[in-house]
């Protein structure tokens, strides 16, 4: 009894940490931001970001920096899986599915007409290019905003273990061993 | 020391479930009614082990406790691994399903190593020697892990030498908590319950 004693007192401050990584991966704009940590929270630096389109063939690769993270521009309109190796055989992967990505738009160019005489532009061409560089200015302040709360919904589903799953676990294991002792016994007994 | 699912190659997993297929088969002939409740106890504390953290640097080790389930369940260590690193990946998503023969692989052959090699040091009438058998089996079951580890690593494309360094290096912390804890836990039980080991 005073060896199962000791044994719980070791499960004590097994509660609130964990071994394994995470990667949680936000499309922002043009650019899916990932954050990689370790499951007790630990940022993930320096872990090696692979970015697969859907028929597998690895399109960039990248690394994480001191805080977890690693963005990159959206390579093509895909389903992404992104996947993030920790090092000492972690590795984790997820998937941005295609549908979560925006179509993929080129920057606008912004042409710096030469003074050679001012020419008249017809007016409707004007308010065509304003609504699309309106759009996405306002697209960007969005996104910048936005990002402060992907990043808090990213540290919430941070997963940790509860203490139902270890409970719960041991308790798995006292009801396999006891299942297996039980037919052990009945075999004894014949 | 969890292997995540994808990271080795499947002749590596295939060899690393056949080790564990063959270690299971032998550790459960082994196994007699009366020895039950300890294979529940150990596995439950291998199974709660790796939750508890050692800051390591930038990155964290996890005790193991595989020595301890090797010392005490000797051959048996093969099915309380296997059913804890089960319930660990299916409840903690530690290491996988794919990955379930190399994980228990690696960490109950170097269990079953260390008993077999300590198992008369533990058994002599003498505390020192019990206590040093405990340490050397604790300390030694993570070291081989850590090794076998690597091993799994460089045969699915890794270069050895360097994640071979750095696994054992990030381990060392665990390795002696592993052996203190191994050599004390063996005294104690010595005293109170000597026909557990």
């Amino acid at each position: 009894m005073r060896f199962i004693n000791f044994i719980l007192l070791l499960s004590i401050p097994a509660i609130c940490l964990a071994h394994k990584i995470n990667i949680f991966a936000t499309v922002e704009g043009n650019r899916i931001y990932t954050q990689s940590y370790a499951s007790d929270g630990g940022k993930i630096k320096g872990g090696v970001i692979e970015v697969y389109d859907k028929a597998g063939s690895k399109l960039l690769t990248g690394k994480t920096d001191s805080l977890g993270e690693f963005s990159f521009v959206i390579p093509k309109k895909d389903d992404l899986k992104i996947v993030v190796i920790g090092g000492m055989g972690h590795r984790t992967e997820t998937v941005v599915s295609a549908d979560e990505l925006p179509e993929i738009k080129k920057p606008i160019a912004v042409k710096v007409e030469k003074n050679e005489g001012y020419k008249e532009v017809p007016k409707t061409e004007i308010t065509a290019i304003d609504t699309t560089l309106l759009e996405r200015i306002v697209e960007r302040v969005v996104d910048e905003k936005i990002r402060a709360v992907l990043r808090l919904i990213a540290e919430q589903k941070k997963e940790k273990i509860g203490i139902t799953e270890v409970v719960g676990g041991i308790g798995y294991i006292i009801g396999i061993v006891g299942i297996i002792a039980f037919f052990m016994k009945r075999k004894s007994n014949v | 020391m969890h292997i995540a699912e994808g990271v080795l190659t499947a002749p590596v997993l295939i060899g690393g479930a056949s080790i564990t297929v063959t270690g299971t088969a032998i550790g459960l002939k082994k196994i007699e009614y009366k020895d039950m409740p300890k294979i529940a106890v150990l596995s439950s504390a291998f199974f709660v082990a790796s939750l508890i953290h050692i800051p390591v640097g930038p990155t964290s080790a996890h005790l193991i406790l595989n020595g301890l389930a090797g010392i005490i369940l000797g051959w048996a260590a093969f099915p309380a691994l296997l059913l804890a690193l089960f319930l660990q990946a299916i409840l903690f998503q530690f290491g996988g399903l794919t990955t379930l023969g190399v994980n228990t692989a690696t960490m109950a052959t170097s269990a079953v190593f260390c008993f077999l090699i300590f198992k008369k040091l533990v058994e002599v009438q003498s505390r020192f020697w019990n206590f040093v058998g405990g340490f050397l089996t604790g300390f030694l079951s993570v070291l081989l892990a850590s090794f076998f580890v690597a091993i799994s690593l460089a045969l699915s494309g890794e270069v050895f030498m360097p994640v071979a360094k750095m696994i054992i290096i990030v381990h060392i912390p665990v390795m002696i908590i592993e052996g203190i804890l191994t050599g004390f836990v063996i005294l104690f039980l010595k005293k109170v319950k000597p026909e557990l080991l």
